[in-house]
Formats: C-alpha cells, sequence, structure tokens
C-alpha cells in the first residue's frame, strides 16, 4: 500500500466545494480523511457531510451540575460551617436557595461550555498548521489524504470542478 | 364617471426601495469587508489622539486621583450621611449595570429569535456590556470605601471572625454580577475568535502577535466550527434568564427592605425594563459614534439598523412606562402614610424638577420622536433619544436611591442629599467608559465580517410579479 499525501484544495464558492467533496467520495476518500475549512460556518448538509460530533453540551450540562453542587453548597453548607441567625429566619431556607443555586448553576453551565469549546477544538493551539489566510477571505478549503502515486488523479479531478488551486498541504505557522 | 377604487397615491409615491439600501443585499467580498474592518481599526488621525487624551487625563483626574483623595480622606468628603448612606455610588452602579444589559440582551435574544438586522452590530453591544460591567464594579469598589477589605465578600473568615451571608440581597447582588461580568466577557471572545483569526491573516508586528495568541490557532475546520456555535447557542439561550435575574436581584436590593418607595414586588421586572430601556438608548449612542467616526462604517452599520434599535426603543420605552404607572398607582391608591410622603416628596419637594424630567426623557420624548420611520433611520437624530433617555434612567434612579432615602419613618432624621466627591468620580466613570471604547475601538473588529458574511449567504432577491422581494434562506 502506498503512502498517503495531504493536500489542500481551494474553492472559491460553497457550489464547487460541495461538488468537489462529492468527488472525492467518489475516488474513494473516506469521510474521515477529509476536513473542510471555510471562513464561516456552513451546515453540513449543504456540503453533503455528515455533521462534526462536539462534546460541549455535555460538558455544559457537567458544569451545570457542579455549578448546582457550589450554590447548594454555598446555601446551605456554609450556614452550617457558621450558621448566622438574621431576624428570625431560617437558617436553611428554600426561596432564598434558589437564587444563588441559579445563579451557580448558569456560571457552571457556561463557563464550562466556554471550556468544552477549547478543550473539544484542541485550543489554544499555536503549532504549525494546514492553513492558508485566504479562506479568511472566504475561500473555502478542502484538506484531504490520497494516495501518494495517485495525487495527479486527484488534482486534476478537483480542479476540473472548479478549484483555484490543489496543492500540497503545508503545515504554517498561523 | 365614478372611479371604482380609492383615490391613488400620486405617481412614485410608494416606488419600492432599492434593496441595495440594505446592507444583506449589498453584497461586498469577504476579503473587502475585511479590509474595510482593517482600515477602520488602522485608521488614527490626531482627532482621535486628541479625544483619548483628554479622556485618559479626565480618567487619571477624575477618577483614579479622586479615589485616592477619597481613600486618603474617608468617606466624609461624599455627601452621604444620615440617612441617604446610599448615594451616586449606588446610583452609577445600577446605572451602569443597567447600560450593560442591553448589550447582551440585543445580542442574545436577537440571535436565538434570528433576526437578521443584528448582525453588523451585536460585537459593539457585546463590548458595551463588558465595559459598562467594569465601570458598575469600579462604583461597587467606590462605595465600600475601604476597598482593601473587599475580600470579606469571600466566605473566608476575617480578623474579626465575620462570615458573609448567602441569604443577604447585597450577597445574591455579588453573585450575580459576578456571573454575569464572567459569562457576558466569554459570550464577547466566543463570536471574536473568528474575527480575531481574520486580524492574524493580514497583520504584521506586535498587532499578530497580539492576535496570535487571541485567536487560540483558530482555522475554521467543520469542528472548530461545530464546536463554536454550539457554545454560542448555550450562551445565547443561558445568558437571557441570567440577564434577567442580575437586575431582578439589583431592584432586590431595594425591594427586600421594607422602606416607603422601595418596598414593591413589582421592582424586579420594572428594574429589568427600565434595565433595557437605558442600554438599548446606549446602543443607539454607541453606533451612531462608531458610524459617524470610524472609517468605513457606514457601510455596515445603516440607517435600516437604527429603524429596528428605534423599534426596539420604542417599545421598551411603552413597557417602561406601564411597569412605572403600576408601581406608582399601587403606591398612590394603597394610602399608606409613609408612601404618600414619599411620592409628595418627589413630586412636590425640593427637587420636584428630577421626577418631570425623567417622565419627559424616558415617556415623552420617544413617544414622540420613535413612532416616525423616517426619524428612527436618522442615527442623530436616534442618538439623541439616547442620550435623553440616559438622562431620563439616571435621574430615575437617583430618585429612587438618594432621593427617596431622604424619607423614611423618623421625620427628625430627614436631610437632603448633597453629593460631593462623587461628580467628580462620576466624570470618571463616564470618560473611562468611553476611553475603553476608544481604545477597543482600535484593536478589537467591531463589526463581526463572518456573521456579515453568513447573512450575505442567506439573503437573495426573488422576483414576484414586478417587484424584487427579499428572501432570506435558513443556512444557519
Amino acid at each position: 500500500m502506498s503512502d498517503l499525501t495531504m493536500l489542500l484544495a481551494v474553492f472559491e464558492d460553497i457550489e464547487p466545494a460541495s461538488g468537489g467533496i462529492e468527488k472525492l467520495r467518489d475516488l474513494g476518500v473516506a469521510d474521515d480523511q477529509m476536513n473542510v475549512i471555510s471562513g464561516i460556518p456552513i451546515k453540513a448538509t449543504i456540503l453533503g457531510r455528515r455533521s462534526a460530533l462536539t462534546r460541549v453540551p455535555a460538558i455544559a450540562m457537567t458544569g451545570a451540575v457542579l455549578g448546582m453542587l457550589l450554590g447548594l453548597f454555598l446555601i446551605y453548607g456554609t450556614p452550617f460551617l457558621f450558621p448566622l441567625n438574621v431576624g428570625g429566619q431560617p437558617i436553611y431556607p428554600v426561596p432564598q436557595g434558589i437564587i444563588i443555586t441559579f445563579e451557580m448553576t448558569m456560571l457552571g453551565l457556561m463557563g464550562f461550555a466556554f471550556i468544552g469549546m477549547f478543550v473539544d477544538s484542541g485550543f489554544p493551539s499555536y503549532t504549525p498548521k494546514e492553513y492558508i489566510p485566504e479562506i479568511s477571505d472566504g475561500k473555502i478549503a478542502i484538506l484531504f489524504r490520497c494516495p501518494d502515486n495517485e495525487q495527479k488523479k486527484f488534482i486534476d479531478a478537483l480542479k476540473k470542478l472548479g478549484a483555484e488551486s490543489v496543492e500540497l498541504a503545508e503545515a504554517r505557522q498561523l | 364617471m365614478s372611479s371604482i377604487a380609492k383615490p391613488l397615491a400620486l405617481p412614485h409615491a410608494e416606488e419600492q426601495e432599492d434593496p441595495r439600501e440594505q446592507l444583506m443585499h449589498d453584497p461586498r467580498s469577504r476579503g473587502e469587508m475585511n479590509d474595510m474592518v482593517m482600515e477602520s481599526m488602522h485608521s488614527t488621525t490626531w482627532k482621535y489622539w486628541t479625544v483619548t487624551g483628554i479622556l485618559a487625563v479626565i480618567v487619571v483626574v477624575c477618577l483614579f486621583y479622586a479615589w485616592y483623595y477619597l481613600i486618603m480622606q474617608g468617606l466624609g468628603v461624599a455627601g452621604v450621611n444620615r440617612p441617604v448612606y446610599w448615594g451616586i455610588f449606588l446610583v452609577e452602579v445600577v446605572f451602569w449595570i443597567g447600560i450593560s444589559h442591553a448589550g447582551t440582551f440585543i445580542s442574545a435574544i436577537l440571535r436565538v429569535l434570528k433576526v437578521e438586522g443584528r448582525r453588523p452590530f451585536t460585537r459593539a453591544a457585546e463590548l458595551m456590556t463588558t465595559f459598562g460591567l467594569v465601570q458598575a464594579g469600579i462604583s461597587v469598589f467606590l462605595h465600600m470605601g475601604r476597598v482593601w477589605l473587599s475580600y470579606w465578600l469571600i466566605p473566608f473568615p476575617n480578623e474579626r471572625g465575620l462570615w458573609p451571608d448567602f441569604h443577604s440581597p447585597l450577597m445574591w447582588d455579588f453573585m450575580a454580577i459576578s456571573t454575569y461580568l464572567l459569562s457576558s466577557t466569554m459570550y464577547l471572545f466566543l463570536p471574536l475568535i473568528p474575527d480575531m483569526a481574520m486580524a492574524r491573516d493580514r497583520s504584521t508586528g506586535w498587532r499578530k502577535a497580539a492576535y496570535r495568541i487571541l485567536a487560540i490557532g483558530f482555522r475554521g475546520t467543520e469542528g472548530e466550527w461545530k464546536n463554536l456555535i454550539t457554545a454560542m447557542n448555550i450562551f445565547a439561550f443561558a445568558i437571557i434568564p441570567v440577564m434577567f435575574s442580575v437586575h431582578t436581584i439589583v431592584s432586590w436590593d431595594f425591594a427586600m427592605a421594607s422602606r416607603p418607595g422601595w418596598s414593591s414586588s413589582v421592582f424586579g421586572p420594572y428594574f429589568v425594563i427600565g434595565a433595557l430601556h437605558s442600554g438599548m438608548a446606549a446602543v443607539a449612542i454607541v453606533l451612531f459614534l462608531i458610524r459617524s467616526t470610524m472609517k468605513n462604517m457606514k457601510y455596515f452599520l445603516r440607517p435600516e439598523h437604527f429603524d429596528l434599535l428605534g423599534k426596539l426603543m420604542l417599545m421598551v420605552s411603552m413597557a417602561w412606562a406601564y411597569f412605572y404607572f403600576n408601581d406608582y398607582i399601587v403606591s398612590w391608591y394603597g394610602g399608606d402614610k409613609w408612601e404618600k410622603i414619599v411620592q409628595e416628596f418627589t413630586e412636590k419637594g425640593p427637587l420636584w424638577y428630577l421626577w418631570y424630567a425623567m417622565l419627559f426623557f424616558n415617556i415623552v420624548v420617544p413617544f414622540a420622536v420613535l413612532w416616525n420611520k423616517k426619524w428612527r433611520q436618522t442615527p442623530w437624530l436616534l442618538a439623541i433619544v439616547g442620550l435623553l433617555i440616559n438622562a431620563g434612567m439616571w435621574l430615575e434612579r437617583y430618585i429612587i436611591i438618594p432621593e427617596t432615602l431622604t424619607i423614611n419613618r423618623m421625620p427628625f432624621t430627614w436631610r437632603l442629599y448633597v453629593p460631593g466627591v462623587e461628580i467628580v468620580l462620576t466624570i470618571g466613570n463616564f470618560a473611562f467608559f468611553f476611553l475603553l471604547y476608544m481604545l477597543a475601538s482600535r484593536f478589537l473588529p467591531l463589526i463581526p465580517v463572518w456573521e456579515v458574511q453568513e447573512g450575505h449567504e442567506s439573503h437573495t432577491l426573488r422576483k414576484i410579479g414586478k417587484a424584487s422581494i427579499p428572501t432570506l434562506s435558513d443556512m444557519e
């Protein structure tokens, strides 16, 4: 089996890019061997791809649970450590408990959604990566692996579909 | 011969508006838009530096030096004294938290409802939230006096054996504002990441290094976008109830005390709507300033966006009037002796003109101007309305806090509040807000270019009959 090479095909627009993805699939490139890089979010269905999986909601929910526990500790745990009698109010009240618990739950939810976005995307990352600055100018790039000895076949096929360039993907400092 | 229709308008009187007047139907290439935004950040004239310099001097003198003076002399140099222990510092806290509300609210609610007009101005509004909360935080510390003891708020025993009481509305306030500050800062940062990547790709020198760090390695792969959009959606939904909770809790600082003028069950929603009233008005001012002082911004911020904002301001103004009247009529009808005295003091006392000015600015001005589409679409006019509404809302907080505190159930303690060093510090607060905005405008892309391009991709014109009708595809 020949070695795999990573190529970067750059398209002007969504339409030819989605055609390019289909062509790559026809040529035997598996879905997990290609990635679309774009300057705007594009729905997976528009490109004929399956949606990327994300763990952000699960991480956020974990944060919400942890936040709720912290809130419960602050409102019910701290009076256990230092009971403060104020105006004859109960030491472990329910209505006040709702307020602090709500705030901490929401902080946990959002804080962990933020962290989850970092963790699941591998951010922050300052190592060289396959990328060209034209992507943030609106171009759409397909990063894919193909057999080393079939490079030309892939390049020709994608150029025929309107790719502006198909070149060896070079990791560069962002 | 009799006509079979109502009289028709004069020829061309109702001619179709040119769709290119709308940003979404006047697309430019992404590269061009990127260049325009980058140019707006790089263009600094002598006027910019002069204004920034003046603001910096005001901040140093009126905020930092005056604060130093306050610390060295003690709270005695402020006007707070028995019975008015909450003065302008607290007015400022409520005012700035209010300002901060609309930024996040506008961005989140319009994102959730997929309102297309939001696209170019969400960033400017979100920035307002963060900078507004900075001012609110400063005001809290000013009010504390001995700021070096602020760690007493942490659940850790201090040297006098005191513990914070999480059952206290003041503690809820601390928790809610901290939550809101953290979450709105994160919410500001998330949609900024792709724009930071854009700025990184076309910068050099120290800017490149800074943008590289802030872009955190973002390229725009499918997985990165999926995670980013998911996180943004979670924030957009979650931050709305948090926003409501923050100002409700701020209102409870007052409503939970059984004082005449404060103890009201409608205070929560009344404060929330008041926050939105002042905040949306502040967005109008900020957008006007950005549009008229920064290069290329007229392309992104158009009369249609001011129109949208004007409609929101009008709705919120009506809602504020409703809540104010609701609060007022219950106290008036209830017949409680002390409530009556407070109301009479507000309306007929030595500061009666503040009450009338508040009603005029908050209700009459928006009602008189914002019904008219042409006027709503006039940026400078909307900014003036915004300025007056903010003056009105500042007065409302002044009436609620120091003026109401003047009257209590012990008439021998009644004393009119006369602010001292607070006035200087207030000037410093406002200058600091604008200084932060001025500096940010030259470093952060104020227009979320990727969101604008996303909008361009979704919009088309469809020919129906004789007209070209704007059509929207759901690509989000």
